[in-house]
């Protein structure tokens, strides 16, 4: 931040004839005849007028200020009675103070105006009164009667001073004007009084001359006024003067980067250091300031002459590869001192193309301590403080010992696609307006509506690894709007699955990694149904179109169930008495006495669960492989691959046993009378052991 | 926040104590390291990850255990103590001061715990006298000695009295170290026991510090629907900051909602206030809450159970940490009413990764480059995706409506050099004309439309006599168009109209401008 109270700056130039004088500093313009024409005589060096370098350096002045502070830092230049911007924002910037520059122009020697310089000051704080658009914005949203918004501002002349007498006078001036302009203020509404006003008086002589009026610290004229009186000679020393006051009134520091490699402009293959000095706030380099013996050697008088102080840092090659991002504390813009020179125009083209800088504290150690970066951002450059001391979050404990640490089956994958469609975006001006709830609000909502329904990991879920199937469903049923395609999209899935388990087709359980089989295919089946079931339920309440989608998915669960042999039905009644948790519960123990089973229990039960499922099973021969034919599926090879073709040729040639065909298992019920008594006792039995 | 706990070991710390029937003898310091290691019990349960570090002081003073998380090696290292002479403040904070800056640097919070029995010496060194010295200092009145109050970095300071409330010396030794609490400014207290000298008492006077000063945050971790209970550290501090118009004061919520992802390299480095290790914390959190119930038996049962199931228990903490690492992403999360921070996975040295919060400045427009943080929308409000159909574009960075001086080609002839450079430009185009013919004008306009700006008319003279010059000296080889444009401009230069910002200067058109333009 910079110093409280120059959120207006006003700078009111002298208009009056004498400035029209010459600043008596040559200023050589034809140098290139110099070079290469050895026969020509170059032109005659010109001298600025008084007028001039005020205008150049108030410019500088303005350019830093612009470019570190491009908002929320206003300042307005005033001449005589014209005023060369407003407060608005479009108004900030130095193009359009020149271009009416040009049009007031330079003073004329014959002219005669007075009273020009407090015609200035008056004007200037008639400005101040005026509001800019954050005070206008902070004091319309002000409910509280007796608050009121700050109004501060300084105010800084150039002008020849003739006299301490004068002085008084200029003071006295801008007091009245300030008392008076603030109390029609108070009775107005577009006007704002000033609390408090900083006035800097800067005394200009030609160089060389010997100024009549003597310098004066900052004292009080009044209550709420401050006066201070700087006095400088025109031309380079003008310069430095306005540079040290942009220093001091934005708090900001000098950083010179150092060793900057740049090829020669005449002779590329070689390459020489250069140095460049960039102005930016002082929080850059707090910490250095703060800790008081660790700046010894690092700071040193500016290069560029500016009779100001400057941290020099050593430049880092970059590496191509910089992906990793520190951490910084602080990124304030920065402006080049010398804004056209080549090693400038060079550093900040290379900054501006994307390519970023390491800067280096020369220790006396020799270690390589990096403290700040240079990167571009959206056109502007900023320096970044990267923290040099011992980290408090240094060692932090490992996440695998932590909370969840142990869990691998994470949906990291899932959760990626997640995070990239609730990216965020800026909001087109259209997006936004004053009475619909905030964008990044709207984003939230999306977060929500997409998380209603989202396991953590893979085995708490069926569904969401069984993508390819329901797709879209997942995608769509989060929809804030859904259209009719959207619905006939949704409902094609739900009948896709449908088919799926018509079809008995196995689903995606992964609840014991690769080796086990999870439990039964009618089991899971069930448990993607509720699962389904809970994720468009809890859209259906969006729209009525999402309402749809769930009535078209109770129907397709319903008939599921209703459908199931009188053993089935019983069995889910009893289950969909209990609740969710003891459901998947019944099925974990399913797992477990699976896995207690030996391979050959096993493989019975599979062939059993599948024979049961599928109806009744093609006939085929006893003999000869072990291996079912369903195994098959997994790793083929050859062998398998002919062997299961003559088994299925052979198959063919056997005609089916009436009994089987009719009945529901591998096996032909016999004595079916005597199989329905047992049903019940069957029905609280564990599916598995009733078929051991 | 590191702590330095600073231990006087002056001889009047030895002054023996009567602990109500007790026939043992103790002394103040048994007392003083008795109240440490309440401190440091409560560092183990609360804040594992909080540095420490001891220092002893009388007269002169020493660091008796370096900054560690070691709970144990204090302990140890605090049953070794020997007496010195009297009670001095001056070289103790002094010394804290270049210790804390070295270790730390000046950016970093801190709490500095001086114990301390009481007895304000008198003489020079004392601490009346010391503070006496201080305030003329930063009154301006002396100016060859440093005050090392306040502290160059922010910590609080507190002064642990081990003394009987009702010692009537400590009615006038109270004021004198709020003054030095006030010399520091940046809070702190002064804690006397409640009740008479004994471990009971000192054991409260410490425990009443920790709770006020390191209790740690618990928070909810907020996305969507997904949840998690995270602790964070260091317990993020309150914002305070006087800013152009306000007094900004904020503290951070006990929800932290994340909002939406970015791209690491969109939101690149942006400045920030701090940062914080995020730490699932279920099992802490529900502790408390049971603690807020009244705590049975049950609940031990129920903390051993979790204790053993902590690594099993899906956390969100892990699959939000292990996304963003992979993908690269930042997740954006509203801390506080207008006070937002990102989330991120971070990878200390040694190559251990942690999922990290950082706090941006409190308001909206934090990180310039992107924006508004309010004005962030889903992608799904864009009828177009701005990050592409193939992700291979991005809505970042949010460019300013105005380009930087060094962005744009501005006119500064502060030095020679600058206005030598933008006249060879002219005369180079001059050379090359008709070719350069464009470019001549543009460059030629510029200049004046500058110097018009900076009132400089006596440069549209001496431009107008160059390039007559520059006419003079075209070889017999060039165009001639050339020779009608440079002597056209020179007399454009030096007429009435050039002064006139409204007008621009035209190439003159000649019978071969149609061969040359375009």
């Amino acid at each position: 931040m910079a110093q409280i109270g120059s959120h207006k700056t006003i700078i009111v130039l002298d208009h009056s004839p004498y400035f029209a004088h010459s600043s008596n500093q040559l200023f050589e313009y034809d140098v290139l005849s110099k070079i290469k024409t050895p026969g020509i005589i170059p032109a005659a060096p010109i001298t600025k007028s008084l007028w001039t370098v005020c205008v150049e350096t108030v410019m500088e002045y303005l350019r830093v200020v612009y470019d570190i502070f491009p908002i929320k830092k206003l300042v307005r230049v005033v001449t005589g009675s014209e005023v060369m911007n407003s407060w608005a924002q479009k108004d900030q910037n130095v193009t359009i103070v020149m271009n009416n520059l040009a049009v007031v122009g330079p003073p004329k020697e014959d002219e005669v105006e007075e009273y020009d310089v407090v015609q200035g000051l008056t004007k200037a704080i008639e400005v101040m009164c005026q509001p800019s658009d954050l005070q206008h914005t902070l004091r319309t949203s002000l409910t509280d009667e007796e608050a009121y918004v700050d109004n501060r501002g300084r105010i800084i002349c150039l002008t020849n001073l003739k006299s301490d007498a004068q002085i008084r006078m200029l003071e006295g001036c801008v007091s009245d004007a300030l008392n008076e302009h603030s109390s029609l203020a108070e009775e107005t509404d577009n006007r704002l009084p000033i609390n408090f006003c900083e006035l800097v008086l800067i005394h200009v002589v030609p160089v060389g001359d010997v100024a009549k009026v003597s310098e004066r610290a900052k004292h009080e004229v009044s209550p709420n006024l401050m006066s201070e009186v700087h006095v400088s000679q025109s031309g380079k020393f003008l310069y430095n003067k306005m540079i040290q006051l942009v220093m001091e009134h934005y708090n900001l520091a000098s950083t010179t980067v150092t060793g900057i490699p740049m090829k020669e402009e005449q002779n590329a293959s070689s390459s020489a250091n250069y140095d460049v000095e960039l102005l930016h706030p002082t929080e850059t380099h707090q910490d250095l300031f703060n800790s008081g013996n660790a700046a010894e050697g690092l700071i040193v008088p500016s290069k560029e002459g500016l009779g100001i102080n400057t941290v020099t840092l050593k430049w880092c090659t970059p590496k191509t590869n910089t992906v990793e991002i520190p951490p910084c504390t602080t990124a304030h813009r920065i402006t080049p001192v010398d804004v056209n020179s080549r090693p400038s125009s060079c550093l900040t083209n290379f900054l501006l193309s994307g390519r970023a800088v390491m800067l280096e504290q020369p220790r006396k150690t020799g270690s390589k301590v990096i403290s700040h970066m240079l990167a571009s951002h959206g056109g502007e450059i900023f320096i970044h403080t990267i923290p040099v001391t011992r980290s408090i979050l240094e060692d932090p404990p490992s996440i695998s010992e932590g909370l969840g640490g142990r869990v691998t089956d994470y949906r990291i994958p899932d959760f990626r696609e997640f995070m990239k469609e609730n990216r965020l975006a800026p909001a087109l001006p259209s997006m936004i307006s004053e009475d619909r709830e905030t964008p990044l609000e709207r984003a939230k909502k999306h977060l929500e509506r997409t998380s209603r329904c989202w396991p953590m990991v893979i085995s708490e879920t069926i569904i969401f690894n069984m993508a390819s199937h329901i797709d879209p469903l997942p995608r769509l049923i989060v929809k804030e709007k859904l259209d009719e395609d959207d619905v006939l999209e949704c409902k094609k899935a739900i009948y896709h699955v449908v088919g799926m388990e018509s079809r008995n087709e196995p689903l995606p359980v992964t609840a014991l990694g690769s080796r086990g089989k999870g439990p039964k295919r009618e089991e899971q089946y069930r448990q993607m149904w509720s699962e389904l079931e809970t994720l468009v339920r809890l859209h259906a309440n969006t729209s009525p179109l999402h309402q749809m989608i769930l009535d078209c998915l109770l129907e397709c669960k319903k008939p599921e169930d209703s459908k199931t042999s009188p053993k089935k039905g019983e069995k889910s009644v009893h289950k969909e008495e209990k609740m969710e948790v003891s459901e998947a519960e019944k099925s974990w123990k399913d797992i477990e006495r699976y896995q207690k089973m030996t391979e050959r229990e096993k493989q019975e039960l599979n062939k059993g669960d599948y024979s049961e499922e599928s109806g009744p099973t093609t006939k085929r021969m006893r003999s000869g492989s072990e291996e079912p034919l369903v195994r098959s599926g997994g790793g083929q090879n050859l062998l398998s691959l002919w062997t299961n073709r003559i088994k299925a040729v052979h198959s063919m040639q056997h005609v089916q046993f009436a009994g089987r065909a009719e009945g529901e298992g591998k096996a032909a019920v016999l004595y079916k009378q005597l199989q329905e008594k047992e049903n019940e006792a069957e029905a609280t039995d564990p599916p598995a052991a009733s078929k051991r | 926040m590191p702590t330095v706990v600073a231990l006087d070991v002056s001889l009047s710390m030895t002054r023996p104590v009567t602990i109500g029937d007790n026939t043992e003898e103790f002394q103040r310091r048994h007392l003083a390291i008795h109240g440490i290691n309440t401190l440091l019990d409560h560092f183990t349960v609360n804040c594992k990850l909080e540095f420490t570090s001891v220092v002893l002081f009388s007269y002169l003073w020493e660091q008796l255990v370096p900054f560690t998380r070691d709970v144990e090696s204090i302990k140890t290292a605090l049953t070794k103590l020997e007496e010195y002479n009297k009670t001095c403040f001056e070289s103790v904070l002094a010394g804290i001061s270049t210790l804390v800056v070295e270790e730390w640097g000046t950016a970093t919070s801190m709490q500095v715990i001086l114990i301390t029995d009481g007895n304000m010496g008198v003489g020079p060194g004392s601490l009346k006298e010391t503070l006496k010295k201080w305030k003329s200092i930063q009154a301006g009145e002396v100016s060859d000695e440093k005050c090392p109050l306040p502290f160059p970095f922010h910590a609080k300071l507190h002064v642990m009295c081990i003394a009987n409330p009702n010692d009537p010396a400590l009615s006038d030794v109270i004021p004198l170290y709020q003054q030095l609490i006030d010399l520091n400014n940046k809070g702190g207290e002064v804690y006397v026991p409640e009740g008479n000298l004994s471990f009971s008492s000192i054991q409260a006077m410490f425990q009443r510090l920790a709770d006020s000063c390191y209790s740690p945050y618990y928070g909810l971790l907020r996305c969507g629907n997904l949840k998690c209970n995270v602790t964070l550290f260091p317990p993020p501090e309150r914002y305070c900051k006087q800013h152009e118009f306000e007094l900004v004061q904020k503290s951070i919520c006990s929800t932290l909602d994340i909002c939406g992802f970015l791209d690491l390299h969109d939101i690149s480095s942006p400045p920030t206030l701090s940062r914080h290790l995020v730490l699932p914390a279920a099992y802490k959190a529900d502790k408390l809450h049971r603690e807020e119930k009244d705590e049975t038996e049950k609940s031990k049962e129920e903390e051993e159970d979790s204790a053993a199931d902590e690594g099993k228990v899906p956390s969100f903490t892990v699959l939000l940490h292990g996304s963003l690492k992979v993908e690269g992403m930042v997740a954006i999360t509203k801390v506080g009413e207008d006070w937002f921070g990102m989330l991120y996975s971070w990878a200390d040295s040694k190559k251990k990764s942690s999922l990290m919060l950082s706090l941006f400045e409190p308001g909206a427009e934090a990180v310039t480059w992107i924006g508004d943080i309010k004005n962030l929308a889903p992608i799904s409000d864009f009828t177009e995706n701005p990050y592409g159909e193939d992700d291979n574009r991005t809505p970042f960075p949010v460019r300013p409506l105005d380009k930087r001086s060094y962005a744009q080609s501005c006119v500064v002839w502060i030095k020679a050099v600058g206005l030598q450079a933008d006249m060879q430009k002219v005369i180079r185009h001059a050379k090359k004309l008709p070719d350069k013919q464009q470019q001549f004008y543009k460059e030629l306009n510029r200049i004046r439309k500058a110097a018009l700006a900076f009132g400089f008319h006596e440069l549209l003279d001496a431009m107008g006599a160059m390039l007559e010059r520059e006419c003079t000296m075209l070889p017999g080889t060039a165009h001639p168009d050339a020779a009608l444009q440079l002597t056209h401009a020179a007399t454009k230069l030096r007429s009435e109209m050039s002064t006139d910002p409204a007008q621009l200067i035209m190439p003159l058109r000649t019978n071969f401008t149609t061969d040359t333009d375009g």
